[in-house]
């Protein structure tokens, strides 16, 4: 071989030589920035704000500093910055501010997460107005003049509607020697993942990103999701912490790689535990790469509902402007290109109101479809025999409780209702209204929720337990004795129905197990306790 | 008259003055000087081992600036790295190019062997330079990963750690050196200090041995003489002097180099990580990029298997003159076979350090 084609030989690989140094070193750099925490930047801009708030709130600025967004120069007037005669702005050392970061905020650079949020269920968590958990708060625990439980209760998840004090003639009452806009205390602090905005943003993305150091583990940690999803109506942190999820989340959190910057994906970063996050909104590892998620509409994998009386299986439609809406499987879906007169809810002079926009139908998801997405999470982990049976466990739960309680129960409340018994416009008069508003919206989910997310004390002892116990002990006698108090012949009419409904199938061992059960049940006792 | 011309002429007489104080043959000099150096040398990529040459002295100078400010002991070594980084006058600079110099001279190592290796320069009677030149690659090797391991943050713990560990796999030996190494049976207070008398005294007395073994063993043989073909070179062309010739044309690469160094120290100044905590290991450990290929191999197969393996190669590598001499004569292989095993080899190297790299 000449020395020529040596020469070539020799230049062909260090040249390779050299892009594989840069190959070297770009993987190099983007491992360094993750490893390595960047120093904060402040930006001529924010270096007033920074040297006088040191003094005034120097924790505030200390977790600011603590921030990716100090690292990259994003600090205070960059958020905070408002435009001159916002109903929230204020001239504050020489620079138009707001003390409220709305969602519109942050979408000067996350779009994005903003676009995706603003079709989620957690954006519409404010419109809860029309509720009877809102009734509930605002009457029975409230008072006029005073709706502190709604407050400091309900609106601190679901959010508020932000308002201003104001005088007669309707203008913003301000404060101090800068004027500064003064917030109705009812309405904020309110960091609700709904919060309604004076801007028309709804949410709050301190929510699960809080400030100032709006750290990822933050937002990927169970706990922050449990804030909210938590007690006896939805103890989803409860029932995740009761799972093998969570247990093995809690004993490797040192291996669930929380800190990572960008995608944080299953499979590729951590293998050792889902998290609320992980399931529902974020990236996963498949056969074919990896599934980048719509990271912040957190209902898309949710192909059941667990809220309502009787679940359905939910369908989504998407409008050719964004908006989404879920179609319960029983409600007929329109077809794509039709134009639908949807119902959006939106603030007016600080009011809720709804409004019609008629709008085309872009894209059907259906229920499967949903599911499909949450099951490539799953299959990081489980073989799909596994995972299919997994939701065939989980749907026919649904359907026992939906079937055996909460169909009778629904169609018995809409017979007393009918039947003049019940006040339409009084939910809470009667023994028998709590106690149905509970066996479903209490009882009812724990033990749906129970099974969505794999805890079995949830879904038996905290559910269905107490949905069967209080449906045949307190219920069903709450359903008579309400009935009586519109006269003995209705009384009767219902005593009957209960009877018809007892004498069901499913419902006859209330009046006693077969011999042959009741047996054996005895002989465990005697031979395990000797009772 | 003539001691009058001899006072007007001073100079004269203080070079000669100079050399009676020592009396050395200064015409040897001369002569080593005025080596012929054959045409092909003016081809810059012929120049590169005189490029690890120029590298080795920043190196030195700007590792004996570093010696002034550093204190090798575990409790200050990271505060006094900071404080060159970030307090001493021109500390970053030097401290930039020592970090970018030293690997600049790995890289230049590297396609110097390339070179010598494909255009056979390592063949009869060269074959013992060969072998000092791989030493020296070895000791350049060491001297990367101790250097590293002195600025004592977590990561280059780390690394000394995880080194000290490949280090007691290897058969027989291994543990010895590894106790040796770490000065106990664990990384602790002794191994840092040890690592700096390796890397500032040991190995700089070996690599100044080596070097001038080297220089020495390429002056006695001369430069290999090569043949490019179609080009016909003249007799009277086929020659240049080493003083000043050649000698201007590495000082010229001595600048530019001087000059991507200083943008490298400009634009990627050597930085500082979280200091060295022994109690908590990292989530990832990477050692420097030059032995990602080493680390790839461990991953791929065990600790003991991957240090064998390289311990075999390193070997094979550095008698690879006579091991090539005896296959080429028992076995009539040509010489292309041998291009290809080291296209192949570079190759090998090179996808797995890019392969380590993308692992996180």
């Amino acid at each position: 071989m000449d020395l020529t084609v040596k020469r070539y030989i020799v230049a062909a690989l260090s040249f390779l030589f050299l892009v594989s140094l840069l190959l070297v070193a770009y993987q190099e750099s983007r491992r360094l920035r993750v490893e390595r925490k960047l120093e904060p930047v402040v930006t001529a801009l924010n270096k007033g704000c920074v040297d006088c708030h040191r003094t005034d709130s120097p924790a505030l600025v200390m977790e600011w500093e603590h921030s990716q967004h100090a690292a990259y120069g994003v600090g205070c007037v960059d958020c905070h910055s408002a435009n001159q005669g916002e109903v929230d702005a204020w001239l504050h050392e020489g620079e138009y501010v707001s003390a409220l970061v709305t969602p519109l905020d942050c979408a000067n650079c996350h779009e994005k997460e903003y676009r995706e949020f603003s079709q989620s269920h957690h954006a519409k968590a404010g419109e809860i107005l029309a509720s009877l958990d809102n009734v509930l708060a605002e009457k029975a625990a409230g008072m006029p003049g005073n709706n502190a439980d709604s407050v400091n209760g309900c609106w601190q998840c679901h959010g508020s509607i932000i308002r201003f004090e104001r005088d007669e003639d309707g203008k913003t009452i301000t404060s101090g020697k800068e004027n500064r806009p003064v917030i109705d205390s009812d309405t904020w602090p309110n960091s609700g993942i709904g919060r309604l905005n004076p801007d028309g943003s709804k949410g709050s993305c301190h929510a699960c990103h809080s400030r100032h150091a709006f750290e990822a583990k933050l937002s990927r940690s169970p706990e922050n999701c449990g804030k909210c999803h938590m007690g006896p109506d939805h103890p989803q942190i409860e029932i995740y912490n009761e799972s093998k999820h969570g247990i093995a989340f809690y004993a490797n959190r040192d291996r669930m790689a929380l800190d990572t910057q960008g995608d944080w994906v299953l499979g590729r970063d951590y293998s050792a535990a889902p998290t609320c996050a992980t399931c529902h909104i974020s990236s996963y590892m498949t056969p074919n790469g990896q599934y980048t998620a719509n990271s912040h509409d957190v209902g898309e994998r949710i192909s059941w509902t667990l809220r309502p009386v009787i679940s359905t299986l939910l369908n989504s439609v998407i409008y050719q402007d964004g908006f989404k809406e879920d179609y319960p499987h029983t409600r007929e879906l329109p077809e794509i290109g039709d134009t639908i007169e949807t119902i959006e809810k939106v603030v007016e002079n600080e009011e809720l109101v709804s409004r019609t926009v008629p709008r085309q139908v872009a894209r059907i998801v259906t229920w499967e479809e949903r599911r499909q997405v949450m099951k490539g999470a799953c299959l990081n982990c489980h073989s799909d025999t596994y995972v299919d049976n997994f939701y065939q466990q989980f749907d026919d739960l649904v359907i026992l409780y939906n079937e055996k309680f909460a169909r009778p129960a629904k169609a018995i409340m809409d017979d007393l209702l009918a039947d003049g018994v019940l006040n339409p416009n009084a939910p809470f008069e009667h023994h028998v209204q709590w106690v149905y508003f509970e066996l479903w919206h209490h009882e009812g989910r724990r033990a749906r929720h129970g099974a969505s997310m794999m805890g079995p004390d949830y879904t038996h002892w905290h559910g269905m337990y107490e949905v069967s116990k209080h449906f045949y002990q307190e219920f069903l006698p709450a359903v008579v004795e309400v009935a009586r108090t519109k006269g003995a012949a209705m009384g009767r009419k219902y005593e009957q129905r209960v009877e018809e409904l007892l004498a069901q199938e499913e419902h006859q061992w209330v009046k006693g197990l077969s011999d042959q059960e009741a047996e054996e049940l005895r002989q465990m006792y005697q031979q395990r306790y000797n009772e | 008259m003539a001691d009058f011309q001899e006072q007007q002429t001073p100079q004269a007489g203080f070079f000669q003055r100079v050399s009676e104080l020592i009396p050395f043959d200064w015409e040897l000099i001369r002569h080593a000087s005025a080596e012929p150096v054959p045409y092909h040398i003016k081809k810059w990529w012929f120049c590169l081992g005189g490029t690890v040459l120029y590298l080795f002295v920043i190196q030195v100078a700007t590792g004996i600036a570093l010696t002034f400010y550093y204190v090798p002991s575990p409790d200050q070594a990271y505060e006094s790295v900071a404080q060159i980084t970030q307090d001493v006058r021109f500390g970053w600079y030097i401290r930039s190019l020592h970090k970018w110099a030293a690997n600049c001279m790995i890289v230049a190592m590297f396609l110097h062997m390339l070179r010598v290796y494909f255009t056979g320069a390592y063949r009869h009677p060269r074959q013992l330079n060969w072998c000092i030149g791989f030493l020296l690659l070895g000791i350049t090797l060491t001297f990367g990963f101790t250097g590293y391991s002195l600025v004592y943050e977590q990561l280059s713990f780390w690394g000394a750690t995880v080194g000290a560990n490949l280090a007691e796999a290897v058969p027989l030996i291994g543990p010895t050196i590894a106790y040796f190494l770490r000065g106990g049976p664990e990384v602790g207070e002794n191994t840092l200090t040890r690592f700096y008398v390796l890397h500032i005294g040991l190995l700089p007395t070996l690599a100044f041995g080596l070097v001038f073994l080297h220089i020495l063993l390429i002056r006695l043989h001369g430069v290999t003489e090569l043949e490019f073909e179609g080009k016909e070179v003249p007799e009277k062309e086929r020659h240049f002097r080493f003083w000043p010739d050649h000698a201007t044309t590495e000082l010229l690469i001595g600048v530019l180099l001087m000059y991507l160094l200083t943008i490298m120290a400009l634009v990627f100044p050597a930085g500082l990580g979280e200091p060295a905590n022994p109690t908590q290991t990292p989530e990832h450990i990477k050692p420097e990029w030059y032995f990602y290929f080493n680390f790839r191999l461990l991953k791929l197969t065990s600790l003991r298997v991957s240090v064998v393996f390289t311990m075999a190669l390193g070997g094979i590598c550095f008698l690879w003159p006579f091991i090539e001499q005896w296959l080429s004569r028992k076995f009539k292989v040509p010489d292309r076979v041998w291009v290809m095993l080291g296209v192949l080899a570079f190759l090998g190297f090179l996808v797995l350090t890019v392969w380590e790299s993308f692992v996180q």
